[in-house]
């Protein structure tokens, strides 16, 4: 049955340390490690394009899979900070990877909520289609937006890249997903020149949204919380996991914080935890929960095949 | 519902932002009392909840402090 065969990820060597910006914002070590979560972000090299961060996850996923390139036939990457606005981005690893002409490729352009709508996209794709071995890369290099002086998104967003392999042998397949969209609210995080976030509006819309939509999720599906092994949220801050969580009532074991060391990946928050998570055999039925620019979100049931 | 001092510090206490709402003074700014800038806004969220009121950005200078919320709501309300 198609589903999640493997997922890798890369994260950039270069980090920078929030410890170290503590005077600039007067912060203290107690905001930087228990309500933003990040110690250090990951940075790329300045020459870097997403195309890049996505090869260099694909090379991981070949120290785990042994992948035939010819076979690949599909190839899609969620990415909002594309390497050019022309063409799309999976051309560009289309190329870099030397897939087959006969490798179907797209470009999702989603934030936070990518990599839930990206692996509802790529099954739906490949199943309609009758695809047989699918790539599904995240790469949202944040550092090229960022404004350096600005305390709300300065010391939270770290650059990334992961690649989830989608084969009729996936060991993960998903069972139902939920998707929703609050347009009306898209200039509360919004990129002209650099990024803006208002933080309190993206709070608020996370903490009243999130949980509801997760409920309603499970409700849906005639799942309780006792039913489920994780709750892999989307890594915005540790406020925003702990605040998502809380409203849940859900055990703080069964919701992992993963992004001291790397910061907010956007579309690769998700990926990067699961592939951890995948190994744990105890781990049956996940639910996965994107949220962000938009404002949009997504949810999901993966289960153990 | 009328807004009091005593269910504004319940909200507080609610919100889990400081080990003991005990201490607090109800004429100094929150975030003078060790309620951060993220705390404060998960605060002004539970007192939305809490009131079903609206508090915008535009109208935060007048909720700094317990007894400027509670005359806030109660205008809101009124």
């Amino acid at each position: 049955m198609l589903g999640i065969k493997n997922i890798a990820s890369y994260l950039p060597q270069n980090k920078i340390s929030n410890y170290d910006k503590k005077d600039q914002f007067e912060l203290n070590d107690d905001f930087i490690e228990n309500k933003i979560g990040v110690k250090a972000h990951a940075l790329k090299e300045k020459d870097e394009k997403a195309s890049d961060l996505c090869v260099k996850a694909f090379e991981n996923l070949l120290q785990k899979e042994n992948i035939d390139i010819s076979l690949i036939d599909c190839c899609v990457v969620v990415t909002q900070n594309p390497d050019f606005n022309i063409p799309h981005t999976s051309a560009i690893v289309h190329g870099k990877l030397g897939f087959s002409q006969e490798c179907a490729s797209f470009d999702i352009s989603l934030g936070c909520s990518g990599y839930v709508y990206g692996l509802s996209n790529i099954i739906s794709f490949m199943k309609n289609n009758g695809l047989k071995k699918g790539l599904l890369f995240t790469a949202d290099p944040y550092s090229e937006i960022v404004d350096s002086e600005d305390k709300n998104t300065a010391l939270l967003f770290g650059d990334g890249a992961t690649v989830t392999y989608i084969t009729e042998e996936g060991i993960y397949i998903p069972k139902a997903f939920s998707f929703g969209t609050s347009g009306k609210d898209y200039k509360e995080l919004i990129c002209g020149d650099k990024l803006y976030m208002n933080g309190r509006a993206v709070f608020n819309f996370t903490a009243t949204t999130i949980p509801k939509h997760i409920q309603n999720l499970l409700e849906k599906n005639g799942l309780e919380d006792s039913s489920i092994d994780k709750y892999i949220l989307h890594q915005g801050s540790k406020y925003i996991v702990d605040t998502i969580r809380k409203r849940l009532k859900v055990d703080v074991q069964k919701v992992p914080f993963d992004m001291y060391d790397y910061g907010n990946t956007v579309s690769s928050s998700i990926p990067i935890i699961l592939e951890k998570e995948m190994k744990i055999d105890t781990n049956r039925r996940f639910v996965i929960s994107g949220f962000g620019v938009g404002l949009s979100w997504a949810s999901a049931i993966l289960e153990k095949n | 519902m009328k807004a009091t001092v005593e269910n504004i510090k319940e909200v507080i206490a609610e919100a889990d932002v400081l080990a003991s709402i005990d201490g607090m003074v109800n004429d100094v700014p929150l975030r003078e009392q060790g309620i951060d800038s993220l705390d404060v806004v998960n605060v002004y969220l539970l007192l939305e909840e809490k009131f079903d009121v609206k508090i915008p950005d535009e109208d935060l200078e007048q909720v700094q402090t317990i007894d400027a919320i509670v005359e806030y709501i109660n205008n809101k309300l009124s």
